[in-house]
């Protein structure tokens, strides 16, 4: 389809107001002055849509389901429609060679110029044996598509941070998207899943701006990951008064007490949830009664049990340490440092709790 | 299974939660008043970007008012543009289809930008006009 995006919305039924409401919306949820989602709105109306390549690894398509999935219908899924998808396994009608053929098309009319979305992490064990596509090596094909690309969006934590198939022992030696690449623009946008408006958020920013947001230190949008879950939790006041709940079935629970001392990763975790929430603004972990997980930092799986509170007294050993730790060649060592911390979990406990069925 | 059949009850922290920040906009919104007297400049300020409890928005709204103008549109959701008590001051809710809340803004502006027709759709609306007359 080509045309400019207002008039592919409005083909969709999707009038000029409903897009202005939404740019007004994704301004806010980005942080931006109100003015910009005006900017914003006359921008991406106009814009041509860019060439977008998603190349697809080690990953469980947990990702695309939560774009693709985001409440119906969906103006983060019409957002899709800015841009022109070129390549996408799970969605493309093409298979086969037909879809290889899509991809190296895609590449050369569009070198320099287009997006590259990677999902799932890269395993370099066995020389990349682990995960093929086509024949060829997951590293192999990520050298190659972005060596043309002009920037790099890792989407969801496996391709942002090696994620699951990352988890101690790394049994494929996977790795992350900016593992690999190093002279382009990389964006991660963490999350298993990711926040589906923050996805389009990245490329609303680009549309209109031209240019990829303002990243933190582990290349994440600041104006979604700028703050923790904690910071923006509304059982906040819970914590400050020192109300927690203690089991998930206690009064503290009911009560809707904070569930820091249940394992609740947010006060290390930098992510949006707390503020955009999830199934269309239905609720999100901490709102159904769970602690968050950490699911946006790195190395979340090896944070020492989902269900241990983050500061123990007698547990030096905190979450915070492996997630302040990133880059290639620590992995080994976080392991190595969060086993000892297990062993020490484990010697220090006395009675079964549900933190020893967490190890 | 619906969720109100779940026994668990969330208990608001008791006190009336007024942070404090809510009178400073009060300012804010002079300012921007007065610009738009003197430039004729409209703007707006980002509710959810602020710190501000329920109970904040609930004293702002109280503060400023009921105006005689109440605009709802229904593009994705329902959003309502309505005008306070203070003339050229709305308050500005955008929902989204499940009814929840999106964005809240309170603009200083003559009339909202969002409620005027755009020249594009207007021109659209001008050539229905003519088809019918011309089918007449």
């Amino acid at each position: 389809m080509q045309g400019s995006l207002i008039d592919t919305l409005a083909r969709q039924g999707v009038t000029r107001r409903a897009f202005l409401k939404y740019c007004a919306t994704l301004a806010s949820m980005m942080a931006l002055p109100p003015a910009a989602g005006r900017a914003m709105a006359e921008a991406m109306a106009a814009a041509k849509r860019p060439s977008v390549i998603w190349l697809p690894f080690q990953e469980c398509t947990g990702c695309t389901e939560s774009i693709t999935r985001s409440h119906s219908p969906t103006l983060e899924g019409m957002i899709f429609d800015m841009i022109s998808l070129d390549y996408q396994e799970t969605l493309m009608a093409a298979a086969g060679h037909q879809a290889e053929e899509a991809l190296r098309h895609a590449m050369k009319e569009n070198a320099g110029k287009y997006l590259l979305i990677v999902d799932g992490s890269i395993p370099l064990g066995q020389d990349g044996a682990y995960s093929c596509i086509g024949g060829r090596s997951n590293v192999d094909l990520l050298k190659e598509a972005a060596q043309g690309a002009a920037a790099v969006i890792a989407v969801g934590t496996c391709a942002s941070f090696g994620g699951i198939p990352k988890a101690n022992p790394n049994p494929t030696g996977a790795v992350s998207v900016s593992d690999l690449v190093q002279d382009k623009p990389v964006v991660n946008i963490p999350g298993c899943p990711p926040i589906p408006v923050v996805m389009t958020g990245v490329l609303a920013h680009y549309l209109t701006f031209g240019s990829l947001p303002e990243l933190d230190d582990k290349k994440r949008p600041k104006s979604f990951f700028g703050e923790t879950i904690h910071d923006r939790c509304y059982r906040r006041p819970f914590y400050d008064q020192g109300k927690f709940a203690r089991t998930f079935d206690d009064e503290g629970a009911r009560q809707g007490w904070c569930l820091f001392e249940l394992g609740c990763k947010g006060p290390v975790t930098h992510n949006a949830c707390a503020t955009v929430k999830w199934n269309g603004g239905t609720s999100w972990p901490v709102e159904s009664g769970h602690g968050c997980l950490g699911c946006s930092e790195p190395d979340f799986w090896d944070g020492g049990g989902f269900y241990k509170a983050l500061s123990v007294p007698a547990d030096p050993l905190k979450f915070v340490a492996a997630s302040s730790v990133v880059g290639a060649g620590v992995g080994a060592a976080v392991g190595f440092a969060n086993r000892a911390s297990k062993n020490a979990a484990r010697s220090a406990h006395e009675t079964t709790t549900l933190a020893d069925l967490e190890k | 299974m619906a969720r109100d059949s779940i026994p668990l009850h969330v208990v608001p922290p008791g006190e009336p939660g007024l942070s404090g920040n809510a009178p400073p906009l009060l300012r804010e919104l002079l300012e921007r008043v007065r610009r738009l007297l003197d430039d004729g400049e409209s703007s707006a300020i980002d509710l959810s970007a602020l710190p501000l409890t329920p109970a904040d928005l609930a004293w702002l709204r109280d503060k400023l008012g009921t105006g005689e103008i109440a605009v709802t549109l229904h593009a994705h959701g329902e959003s309502t543009l309505n005008e306070t008590g203070c003339p050229g001051i709305w308050w500005v809710t955008h929902r989204n289809e499940q009814g929840a809340v999106m964005s809240q803004f309170i603009e200083a502006a003559f009339v909202p930008e969002l409620v005027k027709a755009h020249p594009r759709d207007v021109l659209t609306g001008q050539e229905y006009l003519e088809s019918m007359i011309s089918g007449c």
